[in-house]
């Protein structure tokens, strides 16, 4: 039985060093938002089980993501300047889930903090097409520059259950954004 | 008395369970979400469709009376299994979808007997505003959402039966939940998560005492433990095959006969009714097929009738006692550092089936983990939220064992379990 208890490689080419220490030190993580494992009304004695709408508290540059499977959530919470080219200012989110997920919105925020938005929009793009891309990477060394400690989470893109991890903050970056830009626009 | 079974033998007739996965031989822990099939039950689907498939209850050729008896055989056979009538023209048990469809038809019917349907026999099943509903906090979605929204429906108020602290629920206040205006209670035989034997017989008693239907989700107590609906007094109960070593698609809804006859119907179509006309009522066939509109999953009744024959030949208190023995290893997982059992810890009143929390580590992780083992377990909420808020939690682990599970299954799951936090430096 020698074989339990060790990991195996295709184990460690998902967990890389940068996603389980930024999991466990996650930049940009806030406390702001509401949770869901939290029973959200007394207990026994109320008469209905009130279910709260999870976007309720979102501010004009925020987005809550959700992945009903396992619970876990992300709430992003950007601002950018008025002036054209827009910047983000300030990018935090508030949240829990697995190490992906914590891992991968640590990584965005070191990545986009500050930069422009078309900047953090077209890192969006390039990130979503590594994670299609089942393990092989984006074959092209320009691209994979621009993701940084990003490419790391090319072993996940092998594991169809696991993209949606990786993705969590990022959905919520390109929705946040553009309630952020939609806002100075109304 | 249990006989001597060779559950070596029986682990044998499992044909998917020989096999590696990331190059380790596989170890199938999650038969809570659904059970693997021996080759008799793949077989007797093959064999159906190979020799005599037909629609049922229609049709005067030879294979669509060898149909409607294979399909109705394997009522029977299940009928067996579980204590209900399976006679010609007393029929228990309804063939659904499964035990979610089965859950959904019961609480539609009762609905369609709000509006009036059904006329006066049907009057026992409508709710209206100040009538109550039970459940427990511990029930799987298929059952707290059904009948919730049967609540918001009819305007009756929905209340649950809250859990002690290893997650069974509680019976010490039935007289406070359960009252006079209580009309239905809801309630698991076995948790889904925490794999705990409720302590029924109180609760279908008070529930009787008051007047209320009590209905049964014996999902997880049917391919686990010796059940019979009639002993136990149930006045509905559903369970499907797939969880009981027969095939996806099909389930049973358990109804008393006298219920049954009284009950709407809830899904409409062929073969479902006597007389249908464009300017008048129709009139209902009797139950099962008033409650079986549309083409049947005849091959998977049949096969669901050799899985049900199957386990009453190894014998349920044989296979109750076996996976007693793969519950006790499982618990030692509560033995590791840093993880807990959400559930009873003791090997008490409860089932093969053992939810932990890692802590420090999500269960996504734990999953991953544990599944580049070779070892499948089930992450998440297991279809049951309010209990994970229960034990403080959106999501954890479970392992969940099988009649075709060994001892050594279990140890592998504990021995890798113990290298979880370590890896994720938790």
């Amino acid at each position: 039985m020698s074989d339990f208890g060790m990991s195996s490689d295709e184990l460690e080419q998902m967990y890389q060093e940068v996603i389980l220490e930024a999991s466990k030190n996650p930049h940009g993580k806030e406390h702001f938002a509401p949770d869901a494992a939290v029973e959200p009304t007394g207990g026994v004695d109320s008469a209905q089980s009130v279910v709260r709408a999870s976007h309720e508290y979102c501010t004009p540059g925020e987005s809550h993501q959700f992945n009903p499977t396992c619970g876990d959530e992300a709430t992003v919470h950007v601002e950018i300047s008025d002036e054209e080219p827009h910047i983000i200012k300030r990018l935090v989110w508030d949240g829990h889930g697995c190490s992906i997920s914590q891992a991968s919105l640590s990584v965005m925020v070191d990545l986009v903090n500050g930069a422009s938005v078309d900047e953090a929009m077209d890192l969006e793009h390039i990130f979503h097409q590594l994670m299609q891309s089942r393990g092989a990477g984006l074959d092209n060394e320009a691209l994979e520059d621009r993701l940084g400690d990003a490419v790391a989470f090319q072993g996940v893109s092998k594991y169809p259950m696991r993209i949606k991890c990786a993705l969590l903050g990022w959905e919520g970056l390109k929705d946040s954004i553009a309630k952020a830009l939609a806002a100075k626009e109304s | 008395m249990a006989k001597m079974i060779d559950f070596d033998k029986i682990r044998a007739e499992f044909p998917i369970l020989d096999q590696q996965v990331h190059g380790h031989p596989l170890v199938y822990l999650d038969s809570a979400a659904t059970a693997q099939k021996p080759q008799c039950v793949i077989d007797a689907e093959a064999e159906f469709y190979r020799t005599i498939n037909a629609g049922v209850h229609r049709g005067a050729h030879e294979l669509a009376a060898r149909a409607t008896m294979a399909f109705e055989d394997g009522r029977a056979k299940v009928a067996r299994l579980v204590g209900a009538n399976a006679a010609e023209g007393e029929e228990e048990l309804v063939v659904t979808a499964g035990a979610t469809a089965g859950l959904n038809l019961l609480a539609t019917a009762f609905g369609n007997a709000s509006l009036g349907r059904g006329g006066q026999a049907a009057k026992r099943f409508a709710l209206q505003p100040g009538d109550e509903i039970v459940v427990s906090r511990a029930e799987h979605h298929s059952v707290l959402l059904p009948f919730q929204e049967l609540a918001y429906r009819t305007g009756a108020t929905f209340k649950w039966l809250d859990l002690t602290e290893d997650g069974r629920v509680r019976t010490d206040n039935l007289d406070e939940v359960i009252t006079e205006r209580t009309k239905v209670v809801a309630v698991t035989h076995v948790g889904n998560t925490t794999g705990a034997i409720t302590d029924i017989a109180p609760i279908i008693a008070r529930a009787h005492a008051v007047g209320a239907l009590f209905i049964l989700d014996a999902c997880q107590s049917v391919p686990h433990l010796k059940v019979d609906f009639h002993a136990l007094d149930v006045d509905f109960a559903a369970f499907s095959a797939h969880k009981m070593y027969g095939p996806t698609g099909v389930g049973f809804l358990y109804g008393k006969r006298e219920l049954l006859e009284a009950l709407p119907p809830a899904n409409f179509g062929g073969s479902m009714v006597e007389l249908a006309y464009m300017d008048q009522e129709a009139q209902y066939m009797a139950p099962p097929a008033r409650f079986e509109a549309g083409t049947q999953p005849v091959a998977q009744v049949v096969a669901a009738g050799v899985a049900a024959e199957w386990m009453m030949n190894i014998g349920l208190d044989a296979i109750e006692e076996h996976e007693r023995g793969i519950a006790a290893e499982l618990l030692k997982l509560g033995d590791i550092d840093g993880i807990r059992i959400l559930g009873p810890r003791e090997n008490v009143n409860r089932i093969g089936t053992v939810a932990f929390d890692v802590a420090g580590v999500h269960p996504h992780d734990v999953g991953q983990y544990i599944d580049a083992q070779g070892i499948a377990i089930r992450v998440g909420h297991h279809c049951a939220q309010p209990i994970h808020r229960h034990f403080g939690l959106y999501a954890s682990n479970r392992a969940s064992s099988g009649v075709y599970n060994t001892v050594e299954d279990a140890q592998a799951l504990v021995e890798a379990a113990k290298g979880i936090r370590k890896f994720f430096g938790a």
